[in-house]
Order: structure tokens, then sequence, then C-alpha cells
């Protein structure tokens, strides 16, 4: 008996063992973080290291929340993740549907289409900064001249910047789709091709639902990494001009707050907004779109 | 997976709640000592040649400085200079890339611990220099070494006196002027010997050098003509005496003044006989290019830069290159014009033998001697009179009056508040708020008087944060 | 609604008549779908291919408009230039350096916790469980002012250990093995234990073997994220070379290099070409690991 629960006990003792690492890590770089951010949000912090914060409550808190700065910056990303999410999952759709056949040349097509999955924010910044430089790039070509330059442009830089984001979601949205439409069950697609139904009935009536489960991935997924996404924003409009060019999402926000401003306080502030925000995001899209997702058992 | 999520939830739940309580029943504050103006001043600290004195060996300081390379080598000429000269003290030179990088490196080094003995920071750090609490004013040593400034420029010393005490000694101090190409003028009918002294005058000339095809001015977007134009009629771009009796708590520029410069601004863009370009970035020296190229025939901008532009400009047989001072709001200027460029700062973390070894070396860059190689070999304005007045200047001035130019504004018109520059702490981002109201202006077609006052709401803005987070 | 068994289907009646139309239909819808993914392709490869035609002009020739669609004479100077002048090795290096330690970390700590879970049963399992889960939930950006004063009080500022060490877990590393080895048959557990198998063994012997294709998936996507991080490099590396990763060398790039647009296209192509190569090689496991949570 003693020696079963000593051996139990040695099992258990190397679980917590096994878990340690992980758990050590996850303690101090992930919740400790997390929520330390509320006691930051709560001091208010000099605008030059050394020098000690002051507590001051609630009231930075309402400050930012209140701040012209904050609201526009809400407002520049909310509209960039509509235009990033929805284009670049239809765009992945079309391409994982349109590469969805045995034909020959088609595992070149898909490499192709899946090769801004391993761009980086960095390597896409470059390559579309000089596609869309006024000088050099191919705009003037193209008969596009907005003055100031694009990337300039308080009305076209955000659209821009959606584009090279757009862009680099591709591979991961045709990524995903194709994997959904590879596993949609062969015995339904052919018995509704059977009962006749052709073309654009077949992908709206019954490819588009029962891909539905896929699609509501990657709308979570794309709308994390909406968010997540700041990187063009820094390397082609940078710091100083964000404002103007109502290119400050909220994370680049929180980048400027605790890395150019020395704020630590409303970097804290920001950043449970940003949570709170993805938050709702994910559990709305759980909540109402799963109900609307089919199965194919339905 | 099947999870009874709201059991395992609940202690974690709690774990926010205890630390969120926690956090916020924790009333720690602490008071952040600031004194009106937000100036050190003068603290017990003896920076006096007592110091220095029974020393066996040298003491050896750090100087960060930002200097270009030319500049960089006069810099270091001098500075060889002093350490041959003398046994007491031996500076090295740390060369950082830009007074941005410096400041940069400075404020890391408030945490980390690396910082200089003497350190070389642009005039717009100054109020952010004081605030951080980690340098020792110069008044300090002044009083020590029983230093006398009356040969120094006034109000070269003006802006970096705060309340009364000293806070750093200037060193490479210029002004913003105007470079014409005389050539254009004549071939555009305009006396080459009278260039625009006004505002008024400058959208004329502009105008006329455009219509016959000479190019017109070349604008750079930089806040600094904006600031200096108000300086040249007596006005101060913030309140408490421009930020001197106390700190500033607004911006005041959204004045008649400020609105007729930028309605001047305005009507040279609008008029197509003015191209703009920003002042950091790729086209920082797009209007000074522009006048080698043909495409402007004049363009405001520093006169440290006018070694520069003249080997630059050199090149170009269509140009002949002259240099005027700053063309005024006014038509007689009731104020003038303020210094700007950099003065030398001392670390208050240093030892005290450090520290008057800095002030010895300051004082050896601001002697009548270096200052003059100083001035010579980089177009710096000279900041003592008896530079001004020595045989090297004298012959510098005589056979390149460009570089008398700076000189002469920085000591003629009155000494005041206005004139001696405004201190502020977020000066960054006011300077930012009035490129975008240029911008909006000259883009956007927004109204100058409209944009001056918005820049003034978001300068004031800006201010308030800064003061809140300062603690004052 | 069962699933219909087509065995049993009667065949359709196919009209006679309508056999050629069909074929040529198929033909022409053939036609349309290579015009349609080579339509994509040109979509999807054109910026990367501008950038490698813009690194191999001269600067002068990219100014030129209009804009030039191959260099008739190829400057490979660029490369040679964004490598030595732009530190690419050096930058190179050190995301190699960065990305081996996050990549190995990540697979160890998930491996041996996806043990734990997967195979031993000890107290507060289930609430452990959902500690893991919830790591899931809190992105990253929510954590970076904390973890940069963190890394700094720790003198890891501007090293290795302060780009690396707060990615060494990962939940959902975790989750994606603890699912391949809940894959193992019970019965070969059983027979491992019969035989003596201490779980080190186990784990060593069999476990991972048979878990390959998942840490396969684990690996490149860790890879991936570690290579393309772009934030926290950011805030962590200082202004010298020493640890500064090829993402933000791209950006310093771009940021010296503004009269040079062929050399910091030319380091933009190094830095990605890499990454190329290991797509075509490892796409299987990339997919694996993209949409390990897609199919339900």
């Amino acid at each position: 008996m003693s020696a079963l629960r000593s051996r139990r006990h040695r099992e258990w003792g190397l679980a917590y063992l096994l878990l340690a690492p992980a758990l050590l890590i996850f303690a101090v770089f992930t919740f400790y973080p997390f929520l330390r951010n509320f006691k930051l949000a709560l001091y208010q912090n000099p605008p030059y290291p050394g020098l000690p914060s002051h507590y001051v409550g609630l009231h930075q808190v309402g400050s930012v929340l209140a701040s012209t700065s904050f609201h526009q910056s809400l407002v520049s990303t909310l509209l960039y993740v509509v235009m990033v999410v929805p284009v670049g999952l239809i765009g992945g759709l079309l391409l994982a549907v349109a590469a969805h056949k045995a034909i020959r040349g088609m595992a070149w097509f898909r490499l192709v289409f899946s090769s801004t999955v391993v761009t980086s924010v960095a390597v896409a910044a470059v390559v579309f900064g000089t596609l869309m430089d006024p000088v050099v790039g191919l705009l003037p070509w193209l008969g596009v001249n907005p003055h100031p330059a694009i990337l300039e442009n308080p009305t076209w830089a955000l659209p821009a910047v959606s584009l090279i984001a757009v862009w680099q979601f591709l591979g991961l949205s045709f990524v995903i789709m194709t994997a959904g439409l590879q596993s949609l069950p062969d015995e339904v697609l052919e018995a509704a091709r059977l009962d006749g139904a052709g073309g654009w009935t077949m992908f709206w009536r019954v490819t588009v639902p029962l891909l539905s489960p896929t699609l509501f991935f990657g709308l979570v997924v794309g709308t994390i990494y909406a968010f997540q996404s700041f990187g063009q924003i820094d390397i082609l409009i940078g710091p100083q001009n964000s404002q103007f060019t109502h290119t400050d999402v909220l994370l680049y926000s929180v980048y400027q707050a605790l890395s150019i401003q020395d704020n630590p306080g409303v970097a804290a502030v920001l950043s449970i907004v940003l949570f709170a925000i993805l938050l709702v995001f994910t559990l709305a899209q759980l909540r109402f779109l799963e109900r609307r997702v089919t199965y194919a058992g339905d | 997976m099947v999870l009874s999520r709201h059991r395992t939830l609940l202690p974690v739940a709690a774990l926010g709640a205890a630390a969120l309580l926690l956090a916020a029943c924790s009333s720690s504050s602490s008071s952040s000592s600031t004194t009106s103006g937000g100036a050190s001043t003068t603290s017990a600290t003896t920076c006096s040649p007592a110091a220095l004195s029974g020393r066996t060996s040298p003491v050896t300081i750090n100087f960060w400085e930002s200097m270009p390379r030319a500049n960089g080598q006069t810099l270091q000429a001098l500075t060889d200079t002093f350490n041959h000269s003398q046994t007491k003290v031996h500076v090295n030179l740390v060369v950082q890339t830009s007074y941005d990088d410096t400041w940069q490196k400075y404020q890391a080094g408030l945490t980390n611990g690396e910082l200089p003995d003497v350190v070389q920071l642009q005039d717009t750090d100054t109020q952010g220099a004081v605030d951080t609490q980690s340098i020792l004013p110069v008044q300090n040593c002044i009083d020590g070494f029983h230093y006398s400034t009356g040969d120094l420029l006034p109000r070269a010393l003006a802006y970096w006196n705060l309340d009364k005490a000293q806070q750093a000694m200037p060193f490479a101090v210029s002004g913003p002027v105007l470079y014409y190409n005389k050539a254009a003028f004549q071939k555009a009918g305009l006396d080459p010997a009278k260039p625009p002294a006004t505002l008024a005058d400058l959208v004329t000339a502009a105008k006329a050098l455009k219509a016959a095809g000479q190019g017109g001015l070349g604008l750079k977007i930089d806040p600094w003509y904006f600031e200096t134009e108000l300086a040249t009629a007596n006005q101060v771009l913030v309140n408490n005496a421009n930020g001197r009796s106390a700190r500033a708590t607004r911006a005041v520029f959204a004045n008649p003044t400020g609105t007729q410069v930028f309605t001047y601004l305005d009507q040279l863009v609008r008029s197509g006989s003015a191209g703009t370009n920003s002042a950091n970035g790729a086209d920082e020296f797009d209007n000074l290019l522009g006048v080698g190229s043909g495409k402007y025939s004049m363009a405001i901008d520093t006169s440290a830069a006018l070694g520069t532009v003249q080997q630059l400009l050199s090149q170009y047989p269509n140009v002949q290159l002259g240099v005027a001072p700053l063309p005024t709001v006014e038509a007689t200027p009731t104020g003038g014009v303020q210094p700007a460029g950099s003065a030398l700062w001392i670390s208050k973390k240093s030892s005290a033998a450090a520290q008057a070894a800095s002030w010895e070396y300051i004082a050896f860059l601001d002697s009548t001697a270096s200052q003059t190689t100083w001035a010579a070999g980089t177009g710096y304005i000279p900041l003592r009179t008896s530079a001004a007045q020595s045989s090297t200047i004298q012959t510098l001035w005589s056979t390149n009056p460009g570089y008398k130019v700076a000189y002469t504004q920085l000591t003629s018109g009155i000494e005041s508040d206005a004139t001696a520059g405004a201190v502020l702490g977020p000066f960054d981002d006011v300077r930012t708020a009035v490129i975008n109201a240029e911008d909006s202006m000259f883009v956007n077609g927004v109204a100058p008087a409209t944009a001056v006052a918005q820049a003034q709401t978001a300068s004031n803005a800006l201010i308030t944060s800064y003061n809140q987070r300062i603690g004052s | 609604m069962p699933a219909t068994d087509t065995a049993v289907r009667p065949p359709a009646p196919a009209p006679p008549a309508a056999r050629p139309p069909r074929r040529r239909h198929r033909r022409l819808r053939l036609v349309l779908r290579y015009t349609l993914l080579s339509i994509g392709a040109v979509v999807v490869l054109f910026p990367l291919y501008m950038a490698v035609v813009n690194s191999l002009l001269a600067p002068s020739q990219i100014a030129h408009q209009p804009p030039p669609f191959f260099p008739l004479h190829p400057q490979w100077g660029s490369y040679r230039k964004a490598w030595t002048e732009g530190d690419l090795a050096v930058y190179l290096r050190n995301s190699a350096i960065q990305t081996t330690i996050i990549v190995a970390g990540q697979l160890v700590t998930s491996v041996l916790a996806a043990y734990a879970f997967a195979f031993l049963e000890f107290p507060f399992k289930r609430t452990l469980f959902v500690v893991f889960l919830m790591t899931l939930m809190i992105p990253f950006e929510v954590t970076i002012a904390t973890n940069l004063s963190t890394v700094s009080s720790l003198g890891w500022f501007n090293t290795f250990p302060g780009l690396t060490v707060p990615f060494l877990a990962t939940g959902f590393g975790t989750f994606l093995l603890r699912q391949a080895f809940l894959q193992i048959p019970r019965d070969l557990r059983e027979a491992a234990q019969l035989d003596g198998y201490g779980h080190f063994r186990f784990l060593w012997s069999v476990a991972v073997p048979l878990a390959r294709p998942a840490l396969a998936a684990l690996g490149v996507f860790s890879f991936l994220s570690a290579w393309n991080q772009y934030l926290w490099p950011l805030l962590v590396t200082g202004n010298d070379n020493s640890v500064r990763t090829v993402q933000i060398g791209l950006k310093q790039l771009i940021n010296t290099q503004l009269d040079q647009i062929n050399v910091s296209l030319a380091g933009t192509v190094i830095a990605v070409v890499p990454l190329l190569i290991l797509l075509v090689v490892f796409q299987k496991q990339l997919v694996r690991s993209l949409t390990s949570g897609a199919v339900k």
C-alpha cells in the first residue's frame, strides 16, 4: 500500500518537475506582467527614467480613455481590421477554391499561394514601401499621384498599410482555407453535385456553409493577426507621423507609449484595452458565429 | 475537452481581483520636488578649483559630443590642445551620431548608469535636461571658479539661464539665415545686394523669381523658423515669460503675429513660388540642393551649414551664393533672433573632481582663443565679443561676409524673454504639432488662422500632459 | 441526416446529345481555372518579384519611369553591399541564434509538459491545464510593459537571454504535443511499462519518435514565429549590432540606405530567401501546424 502511494507521489513529483519550466516562464513572462498592468495603469510616470512615479488612481485611466488620440487610435484600429480580415479571408478562399483540384502543376501553385506565410512584416514593408514610393515606385506609372505621397497621406496611408497586411495574410488564409476544403466530406459534396447543384449554387449553398467552421477559425486567427500587426506602420510611416496619417493603431500606440514616451502607465492602460477588445471579439465570434456555423453532421 | 471552466477559473479570478485590490488600495505616492520654472537652483555642491588641487594624476572625464564629421575634427583638435596644455584634466571625446542620439543615450544612461561627465545637448532639450534632475547647473562652477561672463554674448547665455541660474554653457550656436542665388536675382531683374528683409518682401521676391523662371523659395517645414519669427517680433512662444520665470503651462503663439507668419508661409506655398520639404527624412536637404540645381533661388536654413553650403554650391556655375539675415515678419523688428544650437552640461552624478575638471574644459572651449578657432573652423557664432574682434574672425568676415550674418542677428535687437528663446518640456512634440498644422495648411487648405490655432490647442494638451507627468 | 449511400443510387441517365458540349465545357473550365490560378500567382508573387528586379538595378535606373520590369544588366553588387555594409551577415547570425534558442526551448518545455498532461496523473492536473489554456488568451502585446522592465532589471537588455527567455514556453505547443501523445495506443504504453520502461526512457524511445510529425510541425511553426518577430526585438535590442535581428536590421537598412534602394531590397531578398527554401522543404509540416485548430 505504501509502496503504491510512494510511487504515486513520485509520479506527482515528476509531473510537477516536467511542468515546472513552462510554468516558470508563464508565471514570470505571461501572468505576472498581465496582472501587473492593472497596477501600472494606476501610476503616472515622469517623462524621464530615474525619477519616481506617483499614484494617481483611476485618473490616468480616465484621461487616456477620454483622450482624442485614444479615440483616433481605436477608429484606426477598427478600420484597419475591417480592411484586412475580410479581404484576406475572401482572397484566401478564392485562391483555395481555384487550387482545389488535382491538376498538373497544382503543387507549384499551392506553394506560391502559401508563400507569404514566411514573409515577415519587415520584408513585406520594405518590398511594398518601394512599390509605393512616389519617386521610384509603380504608382506614378499607374497614374496614381496622391498629394501628399500615399504613405504620408491622412486619407490613404491606412488603406496602404492594410494592403500590405492583406498580402501577408493571404498565405495563411490560403493554407487555412485549403485545409478546410480538403476536410470537406466528399459524400455530401458528391450528393449535392448529383442532385444537380452546379457551380455557384454549389459554392454558396453547400461549400461555404460546410466551410463555416474553417471560415470561423480564419476569422478568429485573422482578427488576432490584424490586431497584432504594426511593423509595417513603424517601418514605413514611423512614430512621428503615425498620428497625422491616422495609422496609429492600438498596438502601435502601446509601443510608442512604452518605448518612445517612456510611459509604462499609459502603455498598461492601452494594453488592457487591447486585451479587452480581443477578448470581446473572440468571445463574440465564439458565441454568435458558432451558432451559425453548420457542421457536416447537420 | 470537457472542462468545468467555472470551478478552475475561480481561483485565478480571485487572484486577479486580489491583485487589483492591492494595487488600488496602495497609496504609495511619492513626491517629486520641482522648483518654480523647474530649474535647479544652485545647490550646496562646490564646483571649484579646490576639488582639483592636490592631485597627482589627471582627472579623466568623458565628453559626449554630437558634431558631424568636419566640425567634429575641429572639436577634436581643440580637445587635443586642451589635453596637451595642462596635466590636471584629460578629456575623452565620445562621438554620438546626432543630437537626438545623444539625448536618447543620455536618458538610457539614467537607468543603466552609463552617463558622461560633460554632454552636448541641443537647445530644445533644455527643460528636459533640467527635469531629469541629473545635471549640475554650471552656475555652481561659475561661482566656485569666480568666472567672469561679461565677454560672452548675453543672449547666448540667456537662453540657457533659468531662474537667474546658468544651467549650461552655450557652445555651438547658430541662427536661421537666408541663402540666395545672386545670379538668379540678377537674371530676374532683382537687386542682388538687396535681398528680401521682411516676409512680405520674401513673398514678392519669390513670386517674381518664379515668374522669371529662376525658381522661388525652398521652404523647409521646420518650426524653428516660426519660433524665430515670433522672437524677432518680440513675441513669446509659451507663457510664464517663455517658460523662464516658471514652468510653461500653455502655448500662446496663436496671436496676430503667429497668424501673420502662417499667412505668409501659406501665400508662398499656395502661389506656387515655394516648394516644401521636411526637416528630417530623405528630403531634408532638398531646399539647399534645389538652389544648386536651379529649382529654387532662395532657401532658409541654419547658419551652421554655411561651410557645407558654400562647398556644395561652388560646384554649380550658375550659382553665386549670397547670405542674408532671416526675413522678419515686421518691417522694423521689435525683438531679435533667438539663439539655437547646443550647450555643454555637467552631470550631477560625477564626482566633485570630475565636475570641476569638466568646468575647466568647458571654460577652455568658451575661451577667446577656442571660440575664435571654433567659429572660424565651423561657421558657428563666436560667443565672445573678444573672439569676434580677433583678427582671424575679422579677416574671415571681410573675405566671407556670409559668416558674419548670424553673429549680427544674434547681437542686434533687444534682450527680452522672447529673444532669449522658449524653454519647454515637450518641445519636440510641440514642434510636431506645428509641423502638422503647417502641413494641414499647405495640403488640406486649412486657413492660416485656424491652423495656428489648432497647433496651439494641440500644444496645450501636450504641455498639460507633460506637466502632469512631471508632477507639478 | 444520415450520409447518403451513393452505391445504391441509380446512375443518372446521361442524355447522349450532351456529351460533346460537356467535354468542351470541361476544357474551357480548365483553361479558366489555369488563368485564374496564374492571375493569383502573379498577384501574390509580384511584390517579391519586383523586389528582386529592383535589387538588381542601379539606383539611377530604379527611379526611371515607366518602371523597369526586368533587369537588363543585373548589378549584383547590391547583394555584396547589403551583406557587408548592411551588416546583413551579422543580423542573420543573430536571428539564427535567437531562433534556435527559442525553437529548442519551446520544443523541450512543450514535450515535457505535454508528457505530464498526457501520461501522468497528479493533483490539480485540470487546474494546471486551464492555466496553460489561459496563456493562449493573453496575447504577448499585453505583457510587454512589464516584460521590458523585468528584462532590464535582470540586465538582459540587448542580450540573447533578453531576446529569447520570455518565449521559451508555449501553450499552443503543449497542446499540440499532448494531442500527439494521446494518440499513442494504450497497449503500447502498458507493454512498455511491463518491459520495465521508466518515464524518461518511454519519453525518449517511444513517445517522441512517434510524435515526430507533431514535433516537426511545432518546430516549423516556432521557427517562423521566432524568425519573424518584430515587436520584442525592437524593444529589447539596442543601437549596436550585438544582438540585432534581421527584421530590425532591415528597418535599419531602409533608414540608412535612403539613396540605395537596391541595397535595401537586396537585404530584404537575402532575409526572405532562406525562409522560402524552408517553405519548399517543410511545406507539409507548416500546413499541419497552421491548421491544427481549423478542422473540427
